[in-house]
């Protein structure tokens, strides 16, 4: 008993010693987690390019300080291995801030370690609101589900939508996406038919459309996992003949930059509100994308990079004003504005979510003959509304 | 009416689907007793196949499907000559684990090259034509997928019924050695079998991507799909793996239709009493 | 089954020292983990209760030779209960453990029930079909499990009254590596059983074991509810280990990864478990940090070399090697 309480206060002791050190040595260390292999991969992937063109942009040094980003692989939503690898990185390579999380349970687990370290989280894509209520040392470079659906319902209320029905994927952010627009939808004016959701588990979506199809409905919105069900989806709606039977689609990220040329021709005409673009339209956007294809060529920039992008600015910002000091830099971050491809961002010192401007698009064909997300309409600075404190 | 009709279209779309990529597999896991949780890798390597040809070198869809398919074949045969033929030796578990271990390498590969996302065919347009049915309209690679499978089943049929090949393939799943000590050579039967099913895999993986899209991990994602198709059916029976087929593409597709929400729980649920109530499948011979 | 440790009869002092054996190789091994990588303990203890979790494995695989691919069911439930007992009723670890393991027994129980009537590949489907309706129960019932979100927010007391669970994970190291000790002496006391023999039996020859008048299906009943019960409590341990409980505990790829992990050590001995849950985890830790697009080349072609040059996994490695050294001198 003695002797292993002995070696606990040894190896307690080591490991202040050495995050001690840590704290002064100039090298700073970011820790992302984020999914680099498995069927999820794309997610790292984005991830670690976005940050490399940061870093390519702005140099690895910030206010005195080197700064080091490490990539630990949890292989996708596995809750055990995200807070496992979290405390390894606290604990043995003394990272100062958390970055990545891709799926909300991810993010969820590393909560109480955030606390206990006092070490800032940023958040790059996980968009369940309540993630941030867990720990106050969470920050969001992404978007919630309220803060995408809620315009989008907007949107189609004012455009000659008066009956919709809601498809959605049966699972949590499905679920948020399909309550915030319909709430937001009949709150302004229209009706909401019927209320789909759709087993996570199929790809055969041809039952569900042929019911939106006989509902007469005008229009459906639908949420669904990036991947295989998007893209069965936004097929099946074509080939199901919605759009000839004029019933009009709205989505949020179905339209995904890594999926689309997948969809093919057929997605021309597809309408979703989403917060970016790789076509968005300023010289910041356009340097960034650039220099993506430069260093990964055949890369296509998404939701997910600038995600990574942002947090990486937001990071660095931090460590420019508060160093080590994660209690500071939480307090330095809130209300922080900068200006992103994705346009003008601010960091919500409530809901800790940036505050975005969330534009309406429309696939087309762009230049070079990929697809792209025209916008067309904005609708800014939206919070996260889906937040309660 | 209508609805019925629908959820039957559907249903059986799907079932040909999976008869054309589980038929294989049936025969593999009944004629050499072995677990291949690697079949689905053969519809996914014909799936890449079709990706790179027409995506990357615009050759026109039809000439790519027959080159996959004649090149999955060709691997067949290679992974059969080189690991499987001693795969068949080993017990159950050590067949899982080997058979396993392809899976992973072919994921890996095709990872490696393509990426993680999903590969998208460059199938021809008039694919996605929809046809109108009069009470609904379907999408025209429905029904391409519809008649293959009818085409698959009567070839199958007429291979095992009308030709020696057929004759000797029978006997060999009623009793190995009888049938070897009959001078049949099981070999040969056992490597055109394994080349027969694969290549049927790929056909099923090319035509069947618009319902599961091609991407890397696509083994590891419907391989509990495929084993269901072929446990249900019945091991070895090709009439067993088309009625289970079609079965569970409507069952599947009238859970969704009818009970949202529950759909899945029904599907699996069902698939657990009818397995109890007949542990041999729907066509299964008694072991 | 008891009786041996309170004798004073030699032979049976030796049988009883020989129970112990598998832990004391565990606790040294861990003694010696804790002391050499004191900064991976939340890593080495995942390794831990993934031990605990094939262990349990083992005794339906390996012991009985029953072969399920839905493994997860209990391991999930055990985590669910463990995870909901904690937020609701107490939050003391060793209750959440019992809990688990209950939890665990109890789906056992039920899905054994219908599933050890069957054999061979419609046994595998049923195991599956089974964790696939408790995988799509856990994320319909949001009210109760979070959904998709996963079950957060668990938190769980000071272990004995004593040990708050740490930051570096040196309780949670030191728990999981007792509980395995404990659950290892259980399962040595089981093989060595009447009850154990009796298994072994059904698995060389069912029909045999039948004739000579032993009750095959409620033997295989028994052990698969024990089976059960040590799966939920390894899940109960990762629930308060983790803090969260996503519906991945039910995943395919977790009742086939322990399948795989347990074939590759050698099915039918304890120290299999141990030792193919190690190396899998390891290599997979190693090759996913060194390459995480292309570590699956490295597990695949483990499995091959495993099992065309150990067809009976690692466990027989010494063996051979042993006679290979024979026939060269």
């Amino acid at each position: 008993m003695t002797f292993s309480k002995l070696t606990l206060y040894l190896v307690a002791s080591a490991a202040f010693f050495t995050a001690g050190t840590l704290a002064q040595a100039e090298t700073i260390k970011v820790g992302v987690i984020a999914t680099f292999s498995g069927p999820n991969a794309i997610w790292g992937k984005q991830f670690r390019e976005a940050i490399d063109v940061y870093v390519a942009q702005h140099g690895d040094e910030v206010g005195g300080h080197k700064i080091q980003f490490i990539y630990k692989d949890v292989g996708g939503p596995n809750a055990d291995a995200s807070k496992a690898a979290a405390q390894e990185l606290l604990v043995r390579e003394g990272v100062k801030y958390l970055a990545g999380f891709d799926f909300t349970p991810n993010a969820v687990a590393v909560a109480p370690l955030t606390k206990q370290a006092k070490v800032p989280a940023v958040i790059f894509n996980a968009g369940t609101s309540s993630i941030n209520k867990q720990s106050e040392f969470f920050l969001r470079t992404s978007f919630t589900l309220a803060q995408l659906a809620q315009p989008a319902a907007e949107w189609a209320a004012k455009n000659g939508s008066k009956k919709v029905i809601t498809a959605v994927s049966d699972y949590n952010p499905g679920i948020d996406a399909e309550t915030a627009f319909a709430a937001s939808f009949e709150k302004n004016g229209g009706t909401v038919l019927e209320k789909i959701r759709m087993p996570l588990q199929t790809n055969d979506f041809a039952p569900f459309l042929q019911r939106i199809k006989n509902s007469g409905a005008d229009t459906v919105f639908t949420f669904l996992p990036v991947g295989p069900a998007t893209f069965a989806f936004t097929k099946a709606y074509n080939e199901n003949g919605l759009k000839a039977a004029g019933v009009s689609f709205i989505g949020n990220g179905e339209t995904d930059e890594t999926t689309l040329d997948a969809l093919g021709d057929q997605a021309i005409g597809l309408v979703t509100a989403y917060h970016y673009s790789d076509v968005h339209e300023s010289g910041l956007n356009k340097s960034f994308v650039a220099k993506l294809k430069e260093l990964h060529p055949g890369s296509r920039a998404n939701m997910a990079s600038v995600g990574a992008y942002d947090g990486a600015e937001l990071i660095y910002r931090m460590i420019k004003a508060a160093g080590t000091d994660g209690t500071k830099a939480i307090e330095a971050a809130k209300g922080m504005e900068w200006e992103s491809p994705r346009g003008p961002v601010k960091m919500d010192p409530v809901s800790r979510t940036v505050v975005q401007n969330v534009y309406l698009r429309r696939v087309e064909k762009g230049a070079d003959g990929k697809l792209v997300n025209r916008e067309f309409a904005t609708v800014p600075n939206v919070p996260d509304l889906g937040f309660n404190p | 009416m209508s609805l019925i009709l629908s959820i039957v279209v559907d249903g059986v779309a799907y079932g040909m689907i999976l008869f054309m990529i589980s038929v294989g597999l049936s025969i593999t896991m009944g004629l050499m007793r072995i677990i291949n949780l690697a079949h689905g890798g053969f519809a996914l390597l014909g799936g890449a196949a079709v990706h790179l040809l027409t995506t990357r070198l615009d050759v026109a869809f039809v000439p790519a499907f027959l080159v996959a398919v004649l090149a999955v074949v060709l691997v067949s045969v290679l992974l059969e000559r080189l690991l499987y033929r001693h795969i068949y030796g080993f017990n159950e578990l050590g067949q899982v684990l080997a058979t396993i271990g392809i899976v992973f390498i072919m994921i890996a590969t095709v990872n490696l090259f393509l990426g993680s996302t999903i590969l998208p065919l460059g199938a021809p347009a008039i694919f996605t034509t929809p046809i109108d049915l009069g009470f609904r309209t379907l999408p025209f690679h429905r029904l391409v997928v519809i008649i293959s499978g009818l085409l698959v089943l009567a070839g199958l049929w007429f291979l095992m019924e009308k030709t020696r090949f057929g004759i000797y393939l029978r006997a060999a799943v009623d009793n190995r050695v009888a049938a070897a000590s009959l001078g049949i050579n099981t070999p040969l039967v056992y490597l055109v079998a394994f080349a027969l099913g694969a290549g049927l895999a790929a056909v099923g993986g090319i035509l069947g991507a618009e319902l599961l899209p091609i991407e890397a991990y696509y083994p590891l994602r419907y391989m509990v799909l495929f084993l269901i198709v072929v446990s249900v059916g019945g091991l070895g029976s090709i009439s067993g793996s088309f009625l289970a087929s079609i079965g569970l593409g409507i069952l599947d597709t009238a859970g969704r239709y009818l009970l949202p929400g529950v759909g899945t729980i029904f599907f699996f649920v069902a698939i657990v009493v009818l397995l109890a109530l007949r542990p041999n499948g729907l066509m299964g011979k008694a072991q | 089954m008891t009786a041996p440790v309170l004798s004073t009869s030699p032979r049976r002092v030796t049988i009883a020292l020989s129970l112990l054996i598998p832990s004391t190789c565990v606790v040294i091994g861990a003694t010696l983990a804790f002391l050499i990588f004191p900064y991976d303990l939340s890593f080495l203890t995942r390794i831990v209760i993934m031990m605990i979790f094939v262990v349990s494995f083992d005794l339906i695989l390996g012991q009985a030779g029953i072969a399920t691919l839905g493994h997860a069911a209990m391991y999930g439930c055990g985590a669910y209960a463990a995870g909901l007992v904690s937020l609701h009723l107490s939050p003391d670890p060793l209750f959440g453990l019992l809990v688990g393991a209950v939890a665990g027994a109890v789906m056992a129980w039920i899905s054994g029930l219908v599933l050890l009537r069957t054999h061979g590949i419609t046994l595998l489907m049923i195991s599956i079909a089974v964790t696939m309706v408790l995988q799509e129960i856990a994320s319909q019932a949001r009210w109760l499990t979070g959904g998709a979100d996963g079950l957060a927010g668990i938190t769980v007391g000071p272990l004995l009254g004593l040990f708050e669970f740490d930051f570096i994970g040196q309780v949670a190291f030191i728990y999981s590596v007792c509980v395995l000790a404990f659950v290892l002496v259980l399962c040595q006391v089981l093989i060595g059983s009447p009850f154990g023999l009796a298994l072994r039996g059904i698995e060389g020859s069912a029909s045999r074991m039948r004739a000579i008048g032993t009750p095959v299906y409620r033997r295989k009943v028994t052990v698969y509810v024990i089976a059960g019960a040590i799966a939920g409590i390894a899940g109960a341990l990762a629930a308060q280990v983790t803090g969260l409980v996503g519906i991945e505990v039910f995943n395919f790829s977790l009742s086939a990864d322990v399948m795989v992990m347990l074939i590759l050590g050698g099915a039918g001995r304890l120290y299999g478990a141990l030792i193919g849950t190690l190396l899998f985890m390891v290599v997979h830790h190693v090759a996913a940090s060194i390459d995480p697009l292309n570590w699956l080349f490295v597990i695949g072609f483990m499995l091959l070399i495993v099992v065309f040059v150990l067809p009976k996994g690692l466990l027989a490695l010494p063996g051979h090697l042993a006679r290979l050294l024979r026939r060269t001198s």
